[in-house]
């Protein structure tokens, strides 16, 4: 047994959201697992009730069109968002971060949101979202608001989401249609260990974006940079924007260092 | 709304059985297995979702079993090592030595059970990615790449 706890499976949104309020100080989400299950075998958290948000109607439904953007519910895995057709085409950027994530099995059960919510500095999809300009829908019993993902992280491990409140929706511009990107990761063993920094790099029409991931205590939007930038610009620019630390993974001049390796090798592969 | 406080009768489909059995909230899919319907065959390495050795399929897709609740299972159809009856990939893994102690053996056959499904035609890059998720100490992969190559071949006749 893992631990003591009870499990909620509410079938509506409505019943949700009052389990969640319910439970706003001994309760904890459940989405894929990958993050909660280990944290709380390991003792790292003691909720008593386990709220599974994958139950509720909609709750895995990803959907876009010809004219709509996509929209994402909690229980979307990141293998749920490699093999749609659609965001292959028009949103290859969140692919090209999806695959980076974990190994293949992990990937059928994290999910996008949960990804995100957990807000390491490590995330693999926080760059992605940042870049395509996605929004948050937060829903809780008093109700709804929207959130750019830009002001969703504020610290280590910590979100913009108050307690009884859960990620109902990610949705992503239509405008963000067809960027181009590409993501640069480091790691010690492919599939079984947190990066050591990672860099990804958008393209739509004339503007650039960068995002930085394990280089500071959130993921890191740079919106700064231009197309008329040297690359030296676009590195000095990127650099300024982050804070990384060493650790047992590398150190902070290292990850620095393979920051602007990175920079410089976006610039030149993603036209 | 499902409220599971203390212990549950939870009903779920193992290798085509359905089986009623005793288990509380907290207790992993992994050791509801193991420790409540005697299935040792599906291995308990890290419980941290490092090692693969717990590999089970749900619904035809590998997970890591000690990753899942196993009241959230409830209404899937799970496979593991015990509903394999001399299938080609365990006979490929026993001609080209894709064992040596066992221990990982179990959840590196479900996930290449599911890989080849997923992946007939060779595809030396998927295979890499698949079956990144299970750790071996023992064969270097070599015997393991192999039987992924034999038992592909055999599937396909
Ligand atoms: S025991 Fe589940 S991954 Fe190691
Ligand atoms: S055969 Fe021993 S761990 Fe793989």
């Amino acid at each position: 047994m893992l631990y003591e706890f009870s499990y909620l499976a509410p079938r509506s949104v409505a019943d949700l959201v009052q389990a969640l309020d319910e439970h706003k100080d001994d309760g904890k989400f459940l989405a894929g697992g990958t993050d909660l299950l280990p944290n709380i075998r390991n003792g790292l958290m003691r909720p008593r009730f386990v709220i599974d948000g994958k139950k509720v109607p909609g709750a895995d439904a990803l959907n876009g069109g010809a004219t709509e953007g996509l929209s994402m519910g909690p229980a979307v895995s990141i293998n749920d968002l490699l093999r749609s057709p659609f965001v292959r085409e028009q949103y290859p950027v969140l692919c090209v971060c999806a695959h980076e994530l974990a190994s293949h099995q992990i990937r059928n059960r994290a999910t996008v949101a949960g990804n995100v919510v957990n807000a390491s500095p490590c995330s693999d999809m926080a760059p992605a979202l940042l870049c395509l300009g996605a929004t948050a829908l937060l829903r809780s019993a008093g109700g709804e608001r929207e959130l750019a993902f830009k002001d969703f992280f504020t610290g280590v491990k910590k979100t913009a989401l108050k307690p009884g409140e859960y990620l109902e929706r990610i949705v992503i511009p239509a405008a963000s249609k067809g960027a181009r990107g590409s993501y640069k990761k480091l790691k010690r063993i492919a599939g079984h260990d947190l990066g050591i920094v990672g860099v990804l790099m958008v393209r739509l029409g004339d503007s650039l974006r960068f995002a930085v991931s394990s280089a500071a205590p959130t993921p890191v939007l740079v919106e700064s940079v231009t197309a008329k930038d040297s690359p030296e610009e676009a590195v000095a620019k990127v650099l300024a924007a982050v804070s990384p630390i060493s650790d047992v993974r590398g150190t902070k001049e290292y990850r620095e260092h393979m920051i602007g390796v990175y920079v410089r090798r976006l610039l030149a592969e993603v036209k | 709304m499902k409220d599971y406080a203390g212990p549950i009768e939870l009903s779920l489909r193992i290798n085509g059985e359905t089986r009623r059995v005793q288990a509380r909230p907290g207790d992993s899919l992994l050791r509801l297995l193991r420790e409540r319907l005697g299935l040792t065959g599906t291995k308990c390495g890290c419980e941290n979702g490092d090692c693969g050795a717990c590999t089970v399929l749900v619904d035809g897709a590998p997970i890591k079993s000690c990753m899942a609740l196993a009241v959230e299972c409830e209404g899937s159809d799970i496979l593991t090592i015990e509903g394999l009856r001399g299938h080609p990939v365990q006979k490929a893994f026993a001609v080209e030595n894709g064992f040596q102690c066992g221990f990982c053996t179990p959840g590196m056959i479900l996930n290449a059970v599911a890989l080849l499904s997923a992946h007939p035609e060779e595809d030396e890059e998927a295979d890499r990615e698949w079956m990144q998720s299970n750790i071996c100490r023992c064969t270097g992969y070599e015997g393991i790449r192999l039987a992924l190559a034999s038992a592909r071949r055999s599937l396909k006749d």
